[in-house]
């Protein structure tokens, strides 16, 4: 079968599973055997199916397009450093006719990604606008899939053990009832399944997307799945709380996005990635070209540069006073003065704050800690695998359309967060906000790879980031299952109770860490970081200006392996700080372990490159969007001009070596703080805490960014919400209460009317009918000698009438 | 001419022309004869004369529909019809038209259908069987032959086959004082109006010097049209309200109406719903017949044309100003009623009314407007066929509720729906469909009498006539909701009578006759294209 139907078929098939298991559960959920236990085996089995239909489609990939090793090597980056020079200086002697080149005049030789697309359905055609539900799949596509669908898998079983509880009544000890009472509830062990097949169902839906509508729908169903499921345990007041705050500062990020979709859809009527093929106004298909190849026209190069109808609609006033035969040739001459750009700019800024809500990124990250209330399955699947890389997801998805202004605001978003985040996750006691806090860091990590022109290495870090990010929450929900808290200083010695736990959790956090062997081997997070340090370096090195994003990554990577080592020595070292949590830690059963042994292994192996050239890194290679293999120049919006640096320089000297040591030596650093402070000894933590008092309780305090949020805008939005109310009791209601007393006045007023008048009127009419029916009536006397005498008289009588009335035609 | 050529031109008219299209009739009279010899002889008495009669009216409905499906237009024509539209019958006293077979196969159906009423219901007896279908029958091949009458002597003699057995049959509950003097009273009423329009007849047979109706209207246009003297035209306007006043007594229309109450109240259910339906169908049809062939000749010209618009106007408001009156009254009389079957004789009385005004609307448009005056009397049509399912119905009702309750006051149907919802809800069908509301037949019907009315006035034919018709129709409807409803709420809203212990026994059968004829009152009340092709045929006789 041909790909290009074949890869739809699956890929679609396994979208829908999910779909069909919550659909299934919703209608039939409490009946599946006792408590609705077999739920779990519903929600497994459509998963697995997924699962395998995903396989099936990365071995077809795989089969139709080899994954080859040195496909953008790093002799290939040698043969462009003299490319990359001249643009530059060509560049300068050209600045402001035309905002953006592709370095080297060359770029028309680079091939797009392989892809295809296309539409399923249909949703609604009219006029410009058209929605419909399609797919765009590339390696990238197949890839996520591929990591969304096993991640899943592993916390679906994972979750049929860890959810066991809810198979008989519970009683929630977190929750007091007025009476003084725990609350005592029946168990919800369906439900949790039903939630967790809609969301896979709702993020392969995003992954699959065509279209920046369909992205935008999954986006909105997986919030809400998150929603569900962060208010999980609702009757815990933080635990709704939780939810809410998550839903709400998404749609902050989403009021963002839907700008950037209407500044899209407005200037350019589409919001198809990929070129599709609608119906014409004859009745033959028409190439109708999507937003990639509109803002990097192939008879440019795949340079990016402000599409035609960006230019049009910001130079509005101008095509006014055009003839519309004009326009056209105009068009170049507008660009050139810069029309268009701001909007080109808009649109990559407002998609981007919905990733900056979805992927918890600064400013919004604040509710992704919060959403720890969630049960631990949820954690490791929704808030740190897959929902919150959907933002790092679509940014890398939508990456041709973003403008080098638009990377450098990324990157320096995700600086900020990654270094925010990773303060925090330094002084923070809770096993759980420790990793949220490590997710939201290394979420600001992809960001940033991306923002300085890392496409391959910010996906890349997704990838094997969800499997050591799910490994360790896993991890962790392991062990709030044996101790029941999360509280990390009543932890300590678990070691010696659960070795499975405590070795794969270890894995986990060496994996983040990246570790590894400088040059020779490492485990999946020592391929990621170091690419991205390498491509931070080449960016700084390409913008001086801008080198602190450099310092920002490493210096997170030292930061980030103090807390986690920190977190495993308080875990699982050294002596227990209370026996009375020792005393019921065990291990977790087979159905929890087994899961984690199978992400251990992947947390491994995931950044290895096979001999023969297959690996995830050269896999997304090919799905690099057209125009990016070569060194960007341009920039307007912060007076300066920018270069987004080649990936592939980064992959030559002396990025690499210097990278590769930078990262050894900030976790090694790392690494022996954590065990200096919590293993050996040497240093009191609390000393520590002491001494630098200020700072500790400012990170302690999260930066204070609740209460500054809830300074900010809370505590406003209450006001206006109390003047709002008084405005609307005081006035509005007495004004209603008037206008209702008014009429009830009026209304008696003619209700007397009525009364008197009109019923009156009726009444006496009906009276009159009646009695002239029953003096009619009378007329019928029953007396036969009347009747005959009434033939007579009704001759006469007609006659007489028709005399009098019609003489004329009688008269003839 | 000699006599043998006219003997044979006589029988050649005779067998080739008139008995070919008089089988219906003769399918009639021979099942008479058949249920009367069961009777008699000993070796059929085995026989029960319902279904003998059933069979023969099988039979004559056979016919009549070949007949009418023979009509030229029509789409159910088996061969291609060659037929004229219109034949005269023996020599000029009959004619066969459209209108002619739309009334036989009405009629035809109507007695199918009643038989099995009647056998259902239980009256007549088995005993009284023969005598019963012998003059329903005959009452029957009356009507039939007042539908196609094209002389005043057959009118008369039409008439009075078709009334005559009437009176018997008002009187079939022997014993009962209220029936015996229902019987009199009809009988006595039927001889004086009989008396009138019989000296009707001679008045206009006098003046003009024929019975024939098309060699009258010749001879009434030219008298018309060429301004005679004063005397004759009286003459001939009185002899045309006595002719009237005859046909004004079989539609009871008012002030000829007087015996339709007495006789409803005091017959059996059954006898009610013959006259109502298949009596009124045939005296509709005959004032039809006799006003159009008296006011149009086709090929009138000059003088005894405009004579002959004159004439119609005449008849227009004679027919328009007796059906005003008729609703009005028949309505207003209604609202005091007791008595069950005496609110339905007014609400004939009042129905009466509406198919006069189509009929004043189809002679006003006759020679004006012919799609108009085609499109009136398929509105006619239509409303027959769909008064003949209403009527059926609630005659039906009430004869069941006499058999389960004994009584047929309303006050006795109180708390009905608790008992016999089923029943209820057939009477809500027929009484709100008598109302002429949607989504039931009635309103159908109604409303194309009414359209019919309302393309005269914007055709400007007659218009204030028609205006005022139009009004008081849309008025009288009104009207009739208050006592059509009023028996609905004594149903439904009034507490059940406890001393009527019901005998609550299945009733199979009568459910099922209630059911097979008020299901049609619903389901032309929807889908009407059917039976509206069937009327419109009727209509084409009027060209």
């Amino acid at each position: 079968m041909d790909l290009s139907t074949q890869l739809p078929q699956l890929l679609g098939l396994a979208w829908l599973m999910p779909l069909a298991s919550f659909v299934l559960i919703l209608f039939f959920g409490p009946k599946m055997g006792h408590h609705g236990r077999n739920a779990a085996w519903v929600a497994t089995a459509a998963i697995v199916t997924s699962l395998v239909l995903s396989l099936v489609a990365f071995v077809s990939w795989l089969g139709a397009h080899p994954v080859s090793a040195g496909h953008h090597g790093g002799d290939h980056g040698a043969a462009h450093a003299e490319d990359h020079a001249d643009a530059a200086g060509h560049v300068a002697g050209e600045h402001g006719s035309d905002a953006w080149h592709a370095a080297g005049g060359h770029a028309a030789a680079g091939h797009g990604p392989i892809a295809y697309s296309g539409d399923w359905y249909t949703l609604y055609e009219g006029g410009r606008l058209r929605l419909s539900i399609g797919w765009y799949i590339d390696s990238l596509t197949i890839l996520m899939f591929v990591v969304v669908t096993f991640i899943a898998t592993c916390i679906h079983v994972y979750a049929s053990g860890y959810m066991h509880d809810e198979l008989h009544d519970v009683t929630d000890h977190e929750v007091t009832l007025t009476d003084g009472h725990h609350l005592h509830r029946p168990g919800r062990f369906p439900r949790f399944f039903q939630a967790l097949s809609l969301f896979c169902f709702s993020m392969l839906g995003i992954v699959i997307a065509g279209n920046l509508a369909m992205v935008f729908i999954f986006w909105e169903l997986v919030g809400i799945c998150s929603w569900f499921l962060i208010g999980f345990y609702y009757e815990r007041k933080s635990a709704s709380n939780a939810a809410n705050k998550a839903f709400i500062v998404n749609r902050v990020g989403d009021f963002g996005m839907l700008i950037g979709l209407m500044a899209l859809w407005g200037a350019l009527g589409t919001l198809q990635f990929a070129d599709s093929s609608v119906p014409g106004a004859d009745g033959h298909a028409v190439t109708k070209p999507g937003l990639f190849s509109l803002v990097r026209p192939a008879d440019h190069g795949h340079a990016l540069r402000v599409p035609d109808g960006m230019v049009e609609f910001a130079a509005a006033e101008k095509v006014a006073h055009t003839p519309p035969a004009e326009v056209a040739g105009k068009v170049d001459a507008w660009r050139a003065e810069g029309f268009g750009r701001w909007l080109l700019f808009i649109a990559g800024v407002g998609i981007f704050c919905g990733c900056v809500g979805k992927s918890a990124q600064f400013p919004l990250f604040v509710w992704l800690p919060d959403a720890m209330e969630g049960p631990t399955p949820v954690s490791a699947l929704v808030h740190s695998a897959t929902m919150v890389a959907a933002g790092v997801y679509l940014v890398g998805r939508f990456f041709p359309v973003l403008t080098p202004d638009v990377l450098l605001v990324i990157a320096y978003v995700g600086a900020i967060t990654l270094f925010i985040a990773a303060t925090i996750a330094l002084v923070a006691n809770d096993i759980k906000r420790v990793l949220a806090y490590s997710t939201v860091s290394q979420l600001g990590y992809m960001m940033l790879a991306l923002g300085v022109g890392g496409w391959a290495a910010g996906l890349f870090h997704l990838v094997t980031h969800a499997f050591f990010k799910s490994l360790l929450f896993l991890c962790s929900g392991s062990v709030i299952h044996a101790c029941h808290t999360n509280d990390m200083r009543k932890m300590g010695g678990l070691a010696r109770v659960m070795p499975y736990t405590a070795g794969t959790m270890l894995v986990g956090c060496l994996a983040i860490i990246g570790a590894g062997i400088p040059f020779v081997i490492g485990l999946s997070g020592y391929y990621s970081k170091d690419s991205i340090l390498a491509q931070a370096l080449s960016f700084a090195q390409a913008n001086p200006r801008h080198t602190i994003l450099f310092y920002a990554v490493a210096g997170g990577a030292a930061l980030t392996a103090f807390y986690m080592f920190r977190l495993w020595f308080m875990t699982f070292a050294g002596e227990p700080r209370d026996h009375h949590v020792a005393e019921h830690a065990h291990e977790s059963p087979q159905v929890m372990v087994m899961p984690l042994l199978v992400l251990a292994v992947l947390a491994v192996v995931a950044g290895w490159t096979l001999p023969g050239g297959f690996g995830i890194a050269n896999l997304l290679e090919q799905s690099r969007p057209a125009g990016t293999v070569e060194t960007a120049v341009g920039g307007f919006a912060f007076g300066q001009t920018l270069t987004i640096p080649a990936e592939h320089l980064s992959h030559g000297e002396p990025f690499h070596s210097t990278a590769t040591w930078t990262a050894f030596a900030t976790a090694l650093g790392g690494v022996l703080l954590a065990a200096a402070m919590y293993v050996w000894r040497v240093i009191s933590p609390a000393a520590v805490a002491a001494m630098f008092r200020p700072v500790y309780s400012f990170l302690a305090n999260r930066w204070y960014f609740d209460e500054l949020y809830h300074a900010l805008f809370v505590v406003p939005a209450h006001g206006l919400a109390a003047v709002a109310s008084g405005i609307d009791q005081g006035l509005i209601d007495p004004f209603i209460n008037f206008l209702a007393w008014t009429t009830r006045q009026v209304a008696g007023i003619d209700a007397w009317i009525d009364r008197t008048f009109v019923d009156g009127l009726v009444n006496a009419t009906a009276n009159a009918t009646w009695t002239l029916g029953n003096e009619l009536k009378r007329l019928q006397t029953g007396s036969l000698r009347q009747y005959v005498t009434f033939i007579v008289v009704g001759t006469v009588a007609l006659f007489v009438i028709a005399s009098l009335f019609f003489r004329q035609a009688l008269a003839g | 001419m000699d006599l043998g050529t006219l003997l044979t031109s006589n029988l050649t008219d005779t067998l080739d022309v008139s008995l070919p299209h008089f089988r219906t009739e003769l399918a009639l009279s021979a099942t008479i004869v058949l249920v009367l010899l069961c009777r008699m002889l000993p070796v059929l008495r085995w026989l029960d004369s319902g279904f003998v009669a059933m069979g023969g009216v099988a039979f004559a409905l056979w016919y009549a529909w070949c007949d009418f499906r023979g009509l030229p237009g029509s789409p159910w024509a088996t061969i291609a019809a060659s037929q004229p539209g219109s034949v005269e019958l023996f020599g000029g006293l009959l004619v066969f038209d459209s209108l002619t077979a739309y009334i036989r196969l009405l009629l035809c159906g109507f007695l199918v259908l009643y038989i099995l009423f009647t056998k259902v219901s239980g009256i007549p007896d088995r005993e009284d069987g023969a005598d019963f279908y012998t003059l329903v029958l005959g009452s029957s091949l009356g009507m039939c032959l007042m539908a196609s009458a094209n002389h005043l002597l057959m009118l008369f003699m039409a008439v009075e086959m078709a009334s005559v057995p009437s009176y018997v049959l008002a009187g079939l509950l022997k014993g009962r004082k209220a029936s015996s003097e229902a019987a009199l009273k009809y009988a006595v009423y039927g001889a004086g109006a009989a008396g009138v329009m019989l000296y009707g007849i001679s008045l206009l047979a006098g003046v003009l010097g024929t019975c024939h109706l098309p060699s009258m209207a010749a001879e009434l246009g030219r008298i018309v049209g060429e301004g005679a003297d004063t005397g004759s035209i009286m003459v001939l306007a009185l002899g045309g309200l006595m002719l009237a006043a005859g046909l004004a007594f079989k539609l009871s229309a008012v002030p000829f109406h007087f015996w339709c109450p007495d006789v409803f109240e005091g017959a059996a259910a059954e006898v009610g719903a013959f006259l109502s339906v298949a009596s009124k169908a045939a005296a509709v049809a005959l004032a039809i017949r006799v006003a159009f062939s008296l006011g149009w000749l086709g090929d009138a010209t000059g003088v005894t044309a405009t004579g002959l618009a004159d004439v119609r106007h005449f008849s227009v408001y004679l027919i328009g100003l007796m059906a005003a009156v008729t609703c009005t009254l028949g309505n207003l009389a209604a609202y005091g009623q007791t008595n069950m079957k005496r609110l339905l004789a007014y609400s004939t009385i009042a129905h009466a009314g509406y198919l006069l005004m189509g009929v004043a609307a189809a002679v006003a448009m006759l020679g004006v407007d012919p799609e108009g005056c085609r499109a009136a009397v398929a509105a006619l049509a239509f409303y027959l066929a769909t008064y003949l399912f209403m009527n059926l119905g609630a005659f039906a009702i009430v004869a069941v509720l006499r058999n389960r309750l004994r009584s047929e006051e309303i006050a006795s149907y109180a708390g009905l729906v608790h008992t016999n919802p089923g029943l209820v809800v057939a009477a809500v069908v027929v009484l709100v469909s008598l109302v002429g509301l949607p989504p039931f037949a009635g309103f159908v019907a109604k409303l194309q009498v009414f359209a019919a009315l309302a393309n005269a006035i914007t055709k400007g034919i007659e218009r204030p006539l028609m205006l005022v018709l139009l009004v008081v129709g849309g008025m009288n409807t009104v009207l009739s909701l208050f006592y059509y409803l009023r028996v609905l709420k004594v149903m439904t809203f009034d507490p059940p009578n406890d001393a009527r212990v019901a005998a609550a026994a299945p009733v199979w059968l009568p459910g099922a006759l209630v059911t097979a004829v008020v299901v049609p009152v619903v389901l032309l009340g929807i889908f009407w294209g059917g039976l509206l092709a069937v009327a419109q045929l009727a209509g084409t006789f009027a060209s």
